[in-house]
């Protein structure tokens, strides 16, 4: 753990050998990390930064990952209902569809964006970033684009959506005949990849290698 | 010690140190370019606007129905509550829990929980800077969850399609309750949790 400075030299301390808490605003020496350790705000938790090896590497891979799965995962059917000889299917899309086409545009244009535009955003945020670093190109955007994908990063609401198709299943099961499709293993597949992607792009790292602070990042 | 005493602003979007400049009042970021505070500015009046909002929108949004389901031309509209009833009635006990924790109590422990957040760090009582931090960090954490309902509406109206046998459309209420819980995500967003500990620097400090 990082330790609370309390001299009053501190301030003059050069920057980069001091590091605040995000959330209490605590003010600390710098911890030296190794691969795979993370350092902890003493007074009040927060996940200060971590340190772990090829950050731009796993990351990308699970970018592309991620963008493949995402058109199969929305565009597929995640369910069919079969109900008196008749059957519909449902994809991510088609619910955008079905509540556009009834009047709720509102409410439509909020499930596209927290389950289909957001994500996608996000993804393509991360993609430019992991690149402009790995290329050494357009950091100044990057930056840009890595400050957007913090502001989205709390709107994309996959699990959520997850959540609610099993809400659906259980709420359907027992009126009709149900079956579950291809659409829904891409959209668990997605799902995992994010969360996966958000443990590994340590934000950290990626500040300092987008700001060429750290030369070993990319590598 | 805190970095704001120091004479040290902390960036909100990427974490960077930056030192205060004197007499300036639109500093940004030396390495991101966002605009840097000491504290967000207006946090508690932008936090407390959006969650009287959400608290007035919370009504319709749990007295009008927030979808129809018909069958064979017979509407029925139900509410957050009556789903949750429904679903009890049906014996499926687990899933009208996952609905009630996520459509109804996670909603209202919100609006209380950031009115008491505020009160807290206005009054600088009643609640301890630990406990302050831990209800943040569930707020946060647990806001998103309501959304649940949005999607199962969305589910249902796209695939429950069979015409005049059997169809689900959604009503008003399920744009109030989408309203509440947007805004309560933003008040938790607009909320800086620096504030928790600025009058707390005997409290627990050290540890």
């Amino acid at each position: 753990m990082p330790d609370p400075v309390d001299t009053s030299k501190v301030s003059e301390l050069p920057l980069d050998a001091l590091v605040a808490c995000h959330e209490c605003d605590l003010l600390m020496r710098k911890p030296q990390l190794g691969l795979g350790e993370k350092a902890q705000c003493p007074r009040c938790g927060y996940e200060l930064y971590a340190h772990r090896h090829n950050v731009v590497e796993r990351s990308l891979a699970l970018v592309i990952a991620a963008l493949l799965l995402y058109i199969p995962a929305n565009f597929l059917p995640i369910m069919k209902l079969n109900l008196l000889g008749r059957s519909s299917e449902d994809t991510v899309w088609s619910g955008v569809l079905g509540l556009y086409h009834t009047g709720m545009s509102g409410i439509a244009v909020v499930v596209f964006l927290c389950s289909m535009g957001i994500p996608l955003l996000k993804l393509a945020c991360q993609l430019a970033v992991l690149l402009s670093i790995r290329w050494d190109i357009g950091r100044s955007y990057g930056l840009l684009l890595y400050r957007i994908y913090h502001h989205l990063r709390d709107w994309g609401m996959l699990e959520v959506y997850l959540m609610g198709v099993l809400v659906a299943i259980v709420k359907l099961a027992d009126l009709a005949e149900l079956s579950l499709g291809l659409g829904l293993a891409c959209f668990v597949g997605l799902l995992l990849t994010q969360v996966l992607l958000e443990v590994i792009m340590s934000p950290h790292q990626v500040w300092q290698a987008l700001s060429g602070e750290d030369e070993h990042a990319g590598h | 010690m805190r970095a704001i005493d120091a004479g040290i602003l902390i960036c909100t979007e990427c974490h960077e140190l930056n030192r205060q400049e004197e007499g300036s009042d639109e500093q940004v970021c030396t390495r991101c370019g966002a605009l840097v505070h000491p504290r967000r500015p207006n946090s508690l009046m932008r936090t407390w606007a959006l969650l009287l909002t959400s608290a007035i929108l919370y009504i319709p949004a749990n007295l009008l129905p927030i979808m129809t389901i018909s069958s064979l031309g017979k509407g029925d509209p139900s509410t957050i509550m009556s789903g949750v009833i429904v679903l009890v009635q049906h014996g499926m006990f687990p899933i009208a829990a996952v609905v009630f924790v996520a459509s109804i109590l996670v909603p209202t422990f919100k609006l209380v929980g950031i009115a008491l957040l505020l009160f807290s760090v206005q009054r600088r009582q009643p609640l301890s800077a630990r406990q302050r931090i831990i209800m943040y960090r569930f707020i946060e954490f647990i806001g998103r969850w309501s959304m649940l309902d949005i999607f199962v509406i969305a589910i249902l109206v796209a695939i429950v399609n069979f015409g005049r046998i059997a169809s689900v459309e959604a009503n008003l209420g399920a744009v109030a309750f989408a309203s509440v819980v947007i805004l309560t995500m933003l008040a938790a967003v607009t909320f800086d949790p620096r504030l928790i500990w600025d009058n707390t620097e005997s409290d627990d400090d050290h540890e």
